[in-house]
């Protein structure tokens, strides 16, 4: 039981990793080289400082928006996990419950035939 | 059911769960408008529907034991009705969850929410009936309030028809669900149909071996005395 609740804990929190990691692959860099390349290409002149700081600033609000989603994502996949790994915990130990119970309610009839 | 083939079941289900973890993360196309918070849907959804099949097995068992009087339908229906009321704690968490972003609100008393949460008591109405009875009443009675119960369920079906909810979409309404959105949902639903599966036949067994034990402890005792 230890082992399974173990190994689905394993794999939530792969998930979560999973989930949260935010696939950020555009660097600064690659964000001041393709300013300057769309500038080089744009007919109409343009400021390059403002222009990249916009683009930035663009770049961060969509990383936030997808970090909150992410958070929903995995806070709606960790309470599913949660539920049903309390409920195989307490068919578990129930289980376990009723096997001392039925031990115990073994050994007293082999004792009240022993004595008879 | 054997051991042998509860264990094949397992193996297949703990499988389905895995392959739908990784179609919901990596293959089921993003959708564009809630975009990665739409995700919640696959489990939320499945979750939704094999609590419809928990339930009704539940009732159908409930009806069984009323024609027949035997206790092992009375045990079916019980250990059916605790499991679809932990798919149903599972639609009323992750439901807010996903309404909070959707909606700005982690609740509003909408029709198919409301329903449903009213399924949950009803249901949680249901064990504390069966804790409080003995035991030849608690058959009797437990049986007649899961028939009853089960009327809830296609409330909270049509229940967008009904009173015509904006918030859920309206059943029958047209989709715009891609092919690949439409395969990972329905392999996370035969995970859920098969992990029902599963923990009905633990919980059957469970609950058959209880009964036995109180057999036989009332045996002891009138022996002793």
């Amino acid at each position: 039981m230890k082992i399974i609740v173990f190994a689905s804990f394993l794999v939530v929190l792969g998930v979560f990793i999973f989930a949260t990691q935010v696939p950020v692959d555009i660097t600064p860099d690659k964000v001041s080289a393709a300013v300057s390349e769309a500038i080089s290409l744009s007919e109409v002149p343009v400021d390059e400082e403002v222009m990249e700081q916009a683009v930035k600033n663009a770049i961060t609000i969509l990383e936030k928006g997808q970090r909150t989603r992410l958070k929903y994502l995995a806070a709606a996949y960790i309470v599913i996990w949660l539920v049903f790994m309390l409920y195989v915990l307490r068919l578990g130990q129930q289980q376990q419950q009723l096997d001392q119970r039925l031990a115990q309610l073994e050994q007293t009839s082999v004792t009240v035939t022993s004595n008879q | 059911m054997g051991n042998l083939s509860t264990k094949i079941v397992g193996v297949i289900t703990a499988i389905l769960i895995f392959i739908s973890l990784y179609l919901i993360f990596g293959y089921a196309r993003t959708e564009s408008t809630m975009l990665e918070v739409q995700k919640i849907f696959y489990y939320h959804v499945s979750a939704a529907l094999t609590l419809y099949l928990a339930f009704g097995v539940n009732c159908l068992f409930s009806i069984k034991y009323l024609i027949q009087r035997k206790s092992d339908d009375d045990l079916l229906a019980a250990a059916a009705a605790e499991i679809g009321l932990i798919f149903c704690t599972i639609v009323l968490l992750s439901g807010p969850i996903w309404a909070k972003y959707a909606w700005n609100t982690w609740w509003n008393w909408e029709p198919r929410l409301t329903s449903t949460l009213v399924l949950w008591l009803m249901y949680i109405g249901y064990f504390i009936l069966r804790s409080a009875l003995e035991a030849d009443k608690r058959k009797l009675y437990s049986a007649v309030l899961g028939v009853i119960a089960f009327v809830d369920v296609p409330i909270v079906h049509f229940a967008t028809k009904f009173w015509k909810s904006e918030a859920h979409p309206e059943r029958g309404a047209k989709f715009d669900i891609a092919p690949s959105m439409l395969h990972t949902f329905l392999v996370a639903l035969v995970a859920c149909i098969l992990l029902f599966t599963l923990l009905l036949i633990a919980r059957y067994r469970m609950k058959k071996t209880e009964a036995r034990y109180e057999i036989i402890q009332q045996r002891h005792l009138g022996e002793a005395s």
